[in-house]
């Protein structure tokens, strides 16, 4: 386990061997890592380039609370070593392109022969079959051909979509939920299984009742802006405020506050707020539909409300009349304004400084386990650093044959 | 090597959550649990959500798959007796604060009857704060966690994702919540309650956002802590959705830079590329703008189909821009047999599939359940949950 001495955590004691990279693979594993999985990742000198390089700042945010074993797999004679951890492991992932622990002689119709618990999991970009199947992918990849780049937008353009790598998050938090569950099983059959998660299909997933709408209805959804797809709701948008800075028209200095009304009530309560004036009277506005057929007028009108106002104080006077309100915020706001995030120590750094790295931070778990709290992380490791530590827990080994292993090549 | 059985077959689960944790449960649903969910008398409101087919809304067909529906009125003896019941025969209780039933259902107080029990917690804003009693829907909730400010063009206003992504984060967080408890109980452990804040799931799945302020330093080209919403536009300024003569397609060189460049050379498109200055280390943000920019124009002459297949032969991974319509014929879903069967209002009807696939642990979607109504021991006895309290 980690060198970090913790309390109790509910995955305390499961072994993970861990061939993942870049964000999805990696955030499956620091998910079940911060649980207390004793997490393996799997590196080497000669792949520890770009977002595989321990000092990289994407790897220093999805690799913490791991251990850092160093493998040379183009080195055959490395391979037994992979093989022998496999058959110690509770869950092997990788998201390789179909088929690379086949090669490398550490698939899972290989390992399972000898380790009938282990709950493999792949998480490739298009899963295992179809025309596809060898398609490369990173998350905007996934985001155009899964419909959600298409689907986030405003009217008329399909050229935004979402504005980080969200599948690449959800496909690691699903594949936690795919391994948890296969974990469940082995709890009632004592085997484990294999899991083919394809990342595309992940992401298709997420639209579900607009598919269903298509299959149901022929009707297509497509953007609606801040709009609910299916609801009529307004005012339900996002309206500008006074920037940042005063009179700066930057776009690093716009401030914008969220309102969503979502029923007469709340309308009346905002209505209330702004003071009664004589436009907001107008019989369009007193239903939903009303509102809604007519939103672009109201949300002119309230834009001239927010927009001589701090975003802050919008919020807090539509939260205090019961109106659904928030601020649009940056990173700066969730790390230095966010009193929510502050209050739970959202983002710490961790105290472990010694290596080449430099001060790094944690962002925690979002999950408060009552009894067995996870909210301590370590440090991400250099390749091999737990080279000695891993294989003398896993397989026993002593330090001399690790020293061997790391001077011919083997683990290196 | 089958097993008929889901992999989560045998496990009771209580749902009495929103649209804040009602993924979550859908999740453990699909894979086999046995989820009870209860309904007002007048019925659930998320039945009212949109999209619809008749009288049944496909919204609630999807987020409520495999549950078996209870009606009850916690506030007459019979329904708080049921709801009683439910809660002591359950290994979960997924909640949802100020959803219906959550408050009589004490789970507080079980919790210190039942050590064996699991109860996830989802609030927008945990438990204390200055904002713990904010209203949240998703348009909110994705503004206030940091998903809107970097969603959106710099001609429109920061945008919210498509429908509720922001709560499917946080119900997928409920669902490792529950299991990883779970699972600590069948290891021998207690079990306990679990909170999830929905506005901590969703700040902790922004990619780049909090690497671009702690990290600002070691990225070549950060010049701020924070990075404006711009379109499609990667951080890395690498990935981008481009307009093709027919279609559009999210264009990239990464990651083998070279290959992109030898690809152009081909088509006697490489305009300035073969500089040598862009061979320079120090000049690489610029190499990458200004083949970007060439890749613009390239691909306007482009069919977006035929050049993201293209793209993929060449181990490019290019990706070709979709509509929900075309995702409906997707030759990789069919060839996979993605799509399932859905049944609504007396219609089968295909729709979304699952997100991962088990080898021996069946996951699937079964025939919406009828509303089940009585006495609490009948409602009990039609579910299968009578008399057997501890949970399973």
């Amino acid at each position: 386990m980690s060198s970090q001495a913790t309390s109790p955590r509910p995955l305390d004691g499961l072994r993970v061997l861990d061939f993942t990279h870049v964000l999805a693979g990696p955030f499956a594993t620091r998910t079940l890592a911060d649980m207390g999985a004793d997490v393996v990742k799997v590196n080497s000198q000669e792949r520890a380039v770009a977002t595989n390089d321990p000092t990289h700042p994407y790897y220093l945010m999805w690799n913490r609370s791991k251990r850092a074993l160093s493998l040379n797999m183009s080195n055959p004679e490395a391979r037994p070593i992979a093989q022998a951890l496999a058959e110690q492991a509770d869950v092997v992932i990788d998201n390789f392109s179909v088929g690379v622990l086949d090669r490398w002689g550490i698939g899972y119709d290989t390992i399972s022969a000898v380790n009938k618990g282990v709950v493999y999991i792949q998480m490739s970009g298009m899963g295992e079959g179809g025309p596809w199947s060898n398609y490369v992918t990173y998350a905007p990849t996934i985001h155009a051909i899964a419909g959600l780049t298409q689907i986030t937008g405003v009217p008329g353009r399909e050229d935004i979509g979402v504005g980080f790598s969200y599948n690449d998050h959800q496909a690691g938090l699903h594949a936690a939920v795919a391994i948890l569950a296969a974990l469940a099983a082995r709890t009632r059959t004592g085997k484990g299984q294999r899991i083919d998660l394809s990342q595309f299909e992940t992401g298709v997933n997420f639209l579900g009742p607009s598919l269903l709408d298509w299959f149901a209805n022929g009707h297509a959804a497509g953007p609606v802006g801040n709009d609910l797809p299916y609801d009529e709701l307004a005012p339900h948008g996002a309206y500008r405020c006074q920037p940042a800075v005063k009179g700066s028209t930057a776009i690093e200095d716009e401030r914008w506050v969220t309102i969503a009304v979502l029923n007469d009530g709340q309308w009346e309560a905002l209505r209330d707020l702004l003071g009664r004036p004589e436009w907001s009277l107008n019989a369009n506005y007193e239903t939903s539909a009303g509102r809604y057929a007519h939103r672009a007028e109201l949300d002119a009108r309230l834009g001239e409300w927010t927009c001589e106002q701090e975003a802050s104080a919008v919020m807090q006077r539509c939260q205090a009349a019961g109106v659904p309100a928030g601020v649009v915020q940056t990173g700066v706001d969730l790390l230095e304004n966010d009193p929510q995030l502050a209050g739970v120590g959202f983002c710490e750094p961790i105290a472990d400084t010694e290596s080449n790295f430099g001060q790094t931070w944690a962002d925690r778990l979002p999950l408060h386990f009552a009894q067995t709290p996870c909210t301590q992380y370590s440090r991400v490791r250099e390749v091999g650093e737990d080279n000695a530590a891993v294989l003398a827990d896993w397989l026993g080994m002593s330090a001399e044959e690790v020293a061997a292993g790391e001077a011919d090549g083997r683990l290196s | 090597m089958s097993d008929s059985l889901g992999a989560l077959s045998g496990i009771k689960v209580l749902d009495l959550t929103d649209e804040r944790g009602i993924y979550g449960v859908k999740l453990l649903a699909d894979l086999g649990a046995d989820v009870v969910r209860p309904e007002p008398v007048a019925g659930d409101p998320l039945r009212q959500r949109g999209p619809r087919l008749k009288d049944q809304s496909l919204w609630h067909t999807y987020f409520a798959s495999n549950r078996r529906f209870v009606t009850l009125d916690p506030n007459q003896s019979e329904g708080s007796a049921l709801l009683a019941q439910l809660v002591a025969a359950a290994d979960i209780v997924v909640i949802c604060a100020g959803a219906f039933c959550v408050a009589e259902a004490r789970c507080p107080q079980v919790l210190e009857e039942r050590p064996d029990l699991v109860v996830v917690d989802v609030s927008s804003f945990g438990d204390e704060g200055p904002w713990k009693d904010y209203l949240a829907p998703d348009l909110v909730a994705g503004a206030l966690g940091g998903a809107a400010a970097t969603t959106g063009d710099v001609d429109t206003p920061p945008l919210k994702s498509f429908g509720e992504l922001n709560f499917m984060v946080s119900g997928t967080y409920a669902a490792i919540a529950a299991l990883s408890a779970l699972l600590h109980v069948r290891g021998g452990g207690s079990g306990q309650r679990v909170g999830v804040s929905v506005h901590e799931c969703i700040a902790s799945c922004l990619e780049h956002v909090l690497m671009w302020y702690l990290y600002q330093d070691k990225l070549a080209g950060a010049k701020g802590p924070h990075l404006p919403r711009q379109g499609s536009l990667h951080w890395s300024n690498a990935y981008k959705v481009m307009t093709a003569k027919t279609g559009s397609i999210m264009v990239t060189p990464a990651p083998d830079f070279e290959a992109q460049m030898f690809w152009l050379v081909e088509e006697d498109a490489q305009e300035d590329l073969i500089d040598p200055k862009y061979l320079e280390l120090e000049n690489r943000p610029l190499m990458v703008q200004r083949m970007m920019e060439v890749l613009h124009g390239w691909v306007a002459s482009k069919d977006a189909q035929a050049l993201f297949h293209e793209a993929q032969a060449r181990h490019a991974p290019y990706g070709w821009v979709l509509p929900v319509d075309k995702l409906a014929t997707n030759p990789q879903l069919e060839a996979r047999a993605w799509f399932t069967d859905y049944v609504v209002a007396g219609t089968t009807l295909k729709g979304p599939g699952a997100p991962y696939q088990f080898s021996a642990t069946p996951w699937r979607i079964k025939p919406a359940a009828e509303v089940t109504t009585g006495t609490p021991g009948e409602v009990l006895a039609a579910v299968g949950w009578a008399a057997e309290g501890g949970g399973s």
